[in-house]
């Protein structure tokens, strides 16, 4: 019951106080929003299927490259765009997926897997001056044209990158009760077993993967949009990569909440960091790496996890 | 393409993939007996040449003999992160131990950087520029010492893996893990012994390094991902396997720089480590335990 | 992989400083402003990467800029603003982006009538949306994007050479210098880093060789990181280049420098192109042999002008160290701020920036004419030096009319 009310003072606060908000704390909690949306699409694959994927970046830059090239040299409007870069990203996704689930690749290995065809699109990014190499896209941005996904002011953004958490979140509870979901669980916990049961392992993740990477390709346009310049390694880097999983991992991954709750932890945290360690680079991410350390260490479930274990335990008594 | 630049490519390519051995031997080792993917690898190999360059630049210690100083530093080292943050967390989900690793990287790294800023630092012996031309090919005397310093190294764990009783428990583990606790073997300190052995032959590589590779934060980095590649295509745990997969990349690497256009030479690699781990995830040379 | 990961830590977007409170207690250097009739303040921001992977660099352009203003301060301040002194204030942006944005809010909220910086040309992207939008000028410093003044900003200004005018000029200069040494250059092996600056020069280098007639036999571009460069070097040496123009930073550029003297590479010169290592006094004094007569191209002090030579000493003085190109930025680039303050009279941002678009500063130390914008706010005469090292000094060997030596060329040592 307090769980409700305090979730729907949450959802009512997210939607009602961003026009109150000064323009700093706005840019953050888009921030903390973006990062949540990316970790509840990498969680599809990497908490609900069980396959880690280091290498989101994949899908994300060709989510970014596509809607951009598209309006850079047709004129497509990014709303278009976006849903051509989310079908490319998924069919990319897809071929990966195939062929590491075909030839059985799991944990680390297929997690490898994932970060080498990520960097491999990031080198060939750079190499390919048909896409701009290092030099990047400019996405035009001067005037506003809702049309083409362009906006004057942060508000919007913040209420279109909402618009997009709130669909994924609603598609990953919907998937956790459906049928794949159970697919999805069985093939997680004890693929072989799952096997035995009748559930077909590979059509199961490659399900997972295809909408993992559909929905992280348009979180690529988003950030395409709003921040109106994309390169190789922003798009394809390791950065979105472990920022997009990193949520999940410390929220709970294969939870539903967990990116969500993970991202409003972390985003503003590393802030805070950043800001109390300025003057001294390094400082910050030093301390992002012991926290890192200390979180796998005494939450490996989670903040989700831990709420669930006290819960348990509170029930126990 | 002439010949020329054909050898040139072949010899760079051995004593690149050389170094790369030498980096890797303690990765493979690592994975061999604890079957986790050390992400810290580059990190610790990185304080491991900044221990190099102090002990050169405030004590003149030529780098090759400074390993009797750090070899052990970085055992001990290697046992401490060990027994703090991997032992604890060893029935973890695999993946968790991969990030455990992440992090500890990012630690290292940005604990270089705020020690020791960002700017490079080199450590000039009098053989840093040593070379000769075989042909038309160029050898650099310091690479050439590190590529014997990774044939050596190899040789040494695998001598010591077969003769000695650590190194013999070593590899039971590695092959049995349940078999050596019922034996008697205790797991724990071999464990922690692992990564420390892993971690010092790191800190041997890295001081055969610096004569001729600059000391930054970030120079792990380098080396990182090509460990990681050497070791797959190697077999994990295999160091004489990761021996000739360095030569491999090295190999594919700069004779991929000699014969494609633009930067695409690290695409070679990279193809190299997905259809290694496609089609034969336990290596060329088979692994310690298939996979 | 860390370069990225230090960016992860805060996310690609644009970030403010998470607590309000905390701007309050933000690190502001300066004097507070004394309540009397006529003296005041005028406060400044500058954005660097003071700290992380590129503070010596930056610590370099902070000498430059502190000598400025500790000289302007000395003489009596903004005169038209009776004897205003400058104040500057620190913004650290350790070379990220989303840093960058918030120091620049936070600055400008704190008062700055113009802010200079950033060295990165990424973070510059960003950094110049934020004074756009706040009308504060922007002044460009070390910032070599081309497309950094287009998009029809009015606060942007860049008074050093841009990527296609160091390219260009430094490519120009060498050929200036080899009709006078009677060395035809017909053709020309690039490498470059495969980065945004890398890519940038390596385009222009490309771009330029039909307008100067030579043909490009190589041009490689080459990841930072790599350990080795051997195999590239070779194929640049099998190609059998007159001149190999290398664009790079610290570590890349030391080991192609060392491996293609080893290969004996066969070239009348290495020319590096607004190179990070090649003109670098602390390089130069680590790697005396390496780089005696290495050229470079890049922005520099005026060898000719008394005003130049004075402040070298004054430099050389005041920090213990030899003044190099981002010295000689920051300097200037504070001195036509002042400039513009001076024309202005006001500290009212339009005002300066439309003092700032009317420059014609001809007392200045650049090797160039007089500093003047066009109206995207590029540096019309800016032009990069041709620069030597000789007997382990930078010098300044082209063009001629600023030339302070004689250059050595062709270099005996490059030739196989």
């Amino acid at each position: 019951m307090i769980a409700k009310a305090a979730g729907t003072l949450a959802v009512a606060a997210l939607v009602a106080l961003p026009p109150l908000l000064p323009k700093y704390h706005l840019e953050v909690l888009i921030s903390v929003l973006f990062w949540a949306y990316l970790g509840i699409a990498w969680n599809l694959l990497g908490g609900y299927a069980g396959q880690f994927s280091f290498g989101h970046a994949a899908f994300f830059g060709i989510g970014a490259y596509t809607s951009t090239l598209l309006l850079l040299q047709v004129g497509l409007t990014p709303w278009v765009g976006m849903v051509l870069g989310g079908g490319l990203a998924a069919a990319f996704g897809l071929f990966e997926g195939y062929l590491s689930f075909r030839y059985g690749l799991k944990g680390p290995y297929f997690s490898l897997v994932t970060l080498a065809f990520a960097e491999m699109l990031r080198v060939v990014g750079v190499n390919t001056k048909a896409v701009g190499s290092s030099l990047g896209l400019v996405v035009p941005s001067a005037k506003a044209a809702p049309a083409m996904f362009m906006f004057s002011g942060k508000l919007p953004y913040y209420y279109i990158i909402l618009a997009m958490g709130a669909l994924a979140l609603a598609l990953t509870w919907k998937i956790g009760r459906s049928r794949l979901g159970f697919s999805l669980a069985a093939v997680r916990e004890n693929e072989d077993a799952a096997e035995t049961a009748g559930v077909d392992a590979l059509a199961t993740k490659l399900r997972a993967m295809a909408l993992s990477s559909f929905l992280t390709a348009l979180g690529g346009t988003f950030y395409a949009q709003y921040f109106a310049y994309i390169d190789p390694t922003i798009s394809f880097g390791p950065s979105v990569s472990i920022g997009a999983l990193l949520p999940a991992i410390v929220g709970g991954a294969g939870t539903v909440l967990g990116p969500v709750l993970g991202s409003f932890v972390l985003t503003p945290l590393s802030e805070v960091t950043r800001y109390a360690l300025r003057g001294r680079a390094g400082a910050d991410i030093m301390l992002y790496g012991a926290i890192l350390v200390l979180v796998i260490s005494f939450l490996p479930q989670g903040i989700v996890g831990l709420v669930r274990d006290r819960r348990a335990r509170a029930g126990r008594q | 393409m002439t010949w020329g630049l054909l050898l040139q490519a072949v010899v760079s390519g051995l004593l690149l993939g050389g170094v790369y051995g030498l980096v890797a031997s303690g990765l493979s080792l690592i994975f061999g007996v604890l079957r986790i993917i050390n992400f810290a690898h580059g990190a610790v190999m990185m304080l491991a040449m900044y221990t190099t360059y102090w002990l050169f630049a405030l004590a003149g210690v030529d780098p090759y003999l400074s390993v009797i100083l750090t070899a052990p530093l970085f055992f001990a080292l290697g046992v401490v992160i060990q027994k703090v943050v991997i032992e604890p967390n060893r029935s973890a989900a695999e993946h968790n131990q991969l990030l455990l690793t992440l992090g500890l990287a990012l630690f290292f790294e940005n604990l270089a950087l705020v020690l020791w800023q960002g700017d490079f630092r080199t450590v000039r012996v009098a053989y840093s520029n040593a070379s000769f031309m075989v042909g038309e090919a160029l050898v650099e005397v310091p690479r050439l010492v590190a590529s014997g310093g990774a044939v050596l190294m190899a040789v040494g764990l695998f001598a010591f893996l077969r003769l000695t009783d650590v190194g013999k428990a070593l590899r039971a583990l590695a092959e049995e893990p349940e078999g050596a606790a019922l034996v008697g073997i205790n797991v724990a300190r071999i464990r922690a012994a692992s990564f420390g052995l892993g971690s010092a032959c790191v800190a041997v590589a890295g001081a055969l390094i610096t004569p001729f590779f600059y000391v930054a934060p970030d120079v792990g980095e380098s080396f990182n991902i090509m460990a990681f590649v050497v070791v797959v295509l190697g077999g994990m745990g295999n160091f004489m396997g990761a021996l000739a997969g360095g030569f491999i990349v090295g190999l594919a690497e700069s004779l991929g720089a000699a014969f494609l256009p633009g930067s695409l030479k690290q695409l070679v690699v990279f193809m190299i480590f997905v259809l290694v781990l496609l089609f034969r995830p336990q290596g060329l040379f088979g692994g310690s335990r298939d996979r | 992989m860390s370069e990225h990961i230090r960016r992860l830590s805060g996310g690609p977007v644009s970030r403010r400083t998470f607590l309000a409170t905390a701007g309050a207690v933000a690190t502001v250097a300066g004097f507070p402003a004394i309540a009397r009739a006529q003296a005041r303040e005028v406060k400044v921001g500058y954005l660097l990467p003071v700290t992380g992977p590129l503070a010596y660099e930056a610590g370099l352009a902070l000498n430059g800029l502190t000598l400025a203003v500790d000289e302007i301060n000395a003489s009596g301040g903004i005169k038209s603003l009776g004897g205003a002194k400058i104040t500057m204030m620190p913004g650290d942006t350790q070379n990220k982006v989303e840093l960058g944005n918030s120091e620049a809010s936070r600055l400008i909220d704190q008062g700055a009538v113009a802010i200079i910086g950033t060295f990165s040309s990424l973070v510059a992207f960003s950094v110049r949306q934020v004074t756009e939008k706040n009308r504060t000028p922007f002044l460009l410093l070390a910032c070599v994007a081309d497309n950094l003044t287009e998009g029809g900003l009015k606060y942007t200004f860049r008074m050093q050479p841009n990527g296609k005018g160091m390219a260009t000029l430094t490519v120009n200069n060498m050929f200036e210098m080899a009709k006078d040494a009677n060395v035809p250059i017909k053709r020309v092996a690039m490498m470059h880093e495969d980065g945004n600056f890398g890519t940038t020069m390596g385009n222009h280098v490309e771009a330029f060789s039909k307008t100067m007639g030579y043909e490009l036999v190589q041009r490689i571009p080459y990841n930072l990181r790599s350990p080795d460069l051997t195999s590239e070097l070779a194929k640049v040496k099998a190609a059998r280049p007159d001149l190999l123009i290398i664009s790079g930073y610290y570590g890349d550029s030391k080991i192609i420098a060392e491996t293609a003297a080893k290969l004996r590479i066969g070239v009348s010169a290495l020319v590096g192109l607004a190179n990070a290592a090649y003109s670098n006094p602390k390089f130069i004094a680590e790697n005396r042999e390496l780089t005696e007569h290495l050229f470079d191209g890049n922005y520099w002090y005026n060898p000719q002008s008394a005003r130049a030579r004075a402040v070298f000493d004054a430099y050389q003085k005041k920090f213990g160290s030899t003044m190099a190109n981002h010295g000689v930025q920051g300097y200037q680039v504070t001195f036509v701020l002042k400039d513009a303050l001076e024309r202005a009279a006001s500290t009212d941002r339009d005002k300066i920036r439309d003092a700032i678009a009317k420059t014609n500063l001809s007392d200045q130390i650049l090797t160039q004419d007089a500093i003047r914008f066009d109206d995207t706010g590029e540096g019309i005469n800016a032009t990069p030096a041709l620069i030597q090292v000789q007997n382990g000094k930078p010098v300044v060997v082209g063009p001629a009319r600023f030339a302070e030596a004689k250059p050595v060329f062709p270099v005996p040592k490059w030739k196989g």
